[in-house]
């Protein structure tokens, strides 16, 4: 492979965008694919099997070839709503892991950059956060204030828009409350159950490090799941 | 779903470059068995035998050192080499895992 090639691919997993690496192992040649782009004669004749390792979202040898496929997918949306203590964790666990993180909160002093350098940081309200995220299906919401105020709305988003994975801190007693709150709001009984809350597994640690551990383990087995 | 991990092994790799080092990234592109690491996992591995990342549990990532300063040395582009149960250098560095791999090696130039 050749450093520019490097680069190149450095570049487009850093701006998210879908692309492939093939690679003929016979002869070492190697391209980037992106979907709906051509493929140079090299590799042209493959496009059909490459679109197909694509929709599988799979790394593979295409059957009888000595050609390579690795594909790269957009990192799942996970929006953190909170920039409190446990957020800062949550940061530092999902660093290795392909989440795309955005932090809501419209708390001046929570949001700040010098306590989430380097991240996106909305210092918004829920609501008008939103309109600056394009989420789906694929999106998940992680709900940390425990305050009405700031998490209900968020969490009405995310179930409008069947967000994957959907937890909310509190107590089992907050939660109940929140789950009233839901339901008045016109939410019916499966959207609510599908709220992870209290959120997390359980490890039986309180601490705010092993807090944002048992959520980012709930989170990843979640996304297996899908 | 595909993994939800992202090692930055390539953004490693670069940073290694930038520093002068020859670098030739493993990557496994096959799997049999109970092979511990997926298809894609990798490794970079420089002229002295740094390495980071991984192609196996810690199993084959020696004899994986050795072939990249081969390939280095030799200035071959690329190779492809494959761990048995039934092979020699895999049960001298010991695949327990009773797997099969194919890594796939490549000099970035």
């Amino acid at each position: 492979m050749k450093h520019s090639q490097l680069k190149e691919i450095i570049k487009k997993k850093a701006s998210k965008i879908e692309f492939a690496i093939v690679t003929n192992l016979k002869n070492g040649l190697s391209e980037i694919y992106e979907p709906g782009k051509s493929l140079t004669k090299e590799f042209e004749i493959y496009k059909e099997q490459i679109d197909n390792f694509f929709k599988l979202k799979k790394n593979g040898v295409i059957e009888n070839t000595e050609i390579f496929i690795e594909t790269y997918i957009r990192p799942i949306k996970v929006i953190i709503v909170g920039a409190v203590h446990i957020a800062q964790y949550l940061v530092d666990f999902a660093k290795s892991l392909n989440f795309e993180i955005s932090i809501i909160d419209p708390r001046g002093y929570f949001a700040s950059e010098q306590r989430f350098p380097d991240m996106k940081i909305i210092n918004k309200w829920p609501d008008e956060a939103f309109k600056e995220i394009e989420t789906n299906e694929n999106s998940a919401l992680i709900a940390l204030t425990h305050d009405p105020k700031i998490d209900d709305p968020a969490l009405q988003h995310a179930l409008n828009k069947k967000f994957y994975y959907v937890g909310a801190l509190g107590s089992k007693k907050t939660h109940e409350n929140r789950c009233q709150r839901l339901k008045d709001a016109g939410f019916n009984n499966d959207q609510i159950n599908s709220i992870h809350g209290p959120i997390g597994i359980k490890l039986g640690g309180r601490s705010a490090p092993e807090i944002a551990l048992s959520i980012i383990a709930q989170l990843v087995s979640e996304t297996y799941k899908k | 779903m595909k993994n939800s991990f992202d090692e930055k092994i390539l953004e490693e790799a670069n940073d290694w470059i930038k520093t002068n080092q020859k670098v030739v990234l493993a990557t496994v592109i096959q799997t049999w068995g109970s092979s511990p690491r997926q298809v894609g996992s990798r490794m970079i591995v420089n002229e002295k035998g740094d390495f980071s990342g991984s192609v196996s549990g810690g199993c084959v990532e020696s004899a994986v050192v050795r072939e990249c300063i081969g390939l280095i040395k030799d200035n071959k582009p690329c190779k492809k080499i494959e761990f048995k149960v039934s092979n020699e250098s895999a049960w001298e560095v010991g695949l327990a895992c009773g797997g099969e791999i194919a890594v796939y090696l490549e000099q970035i130039n």
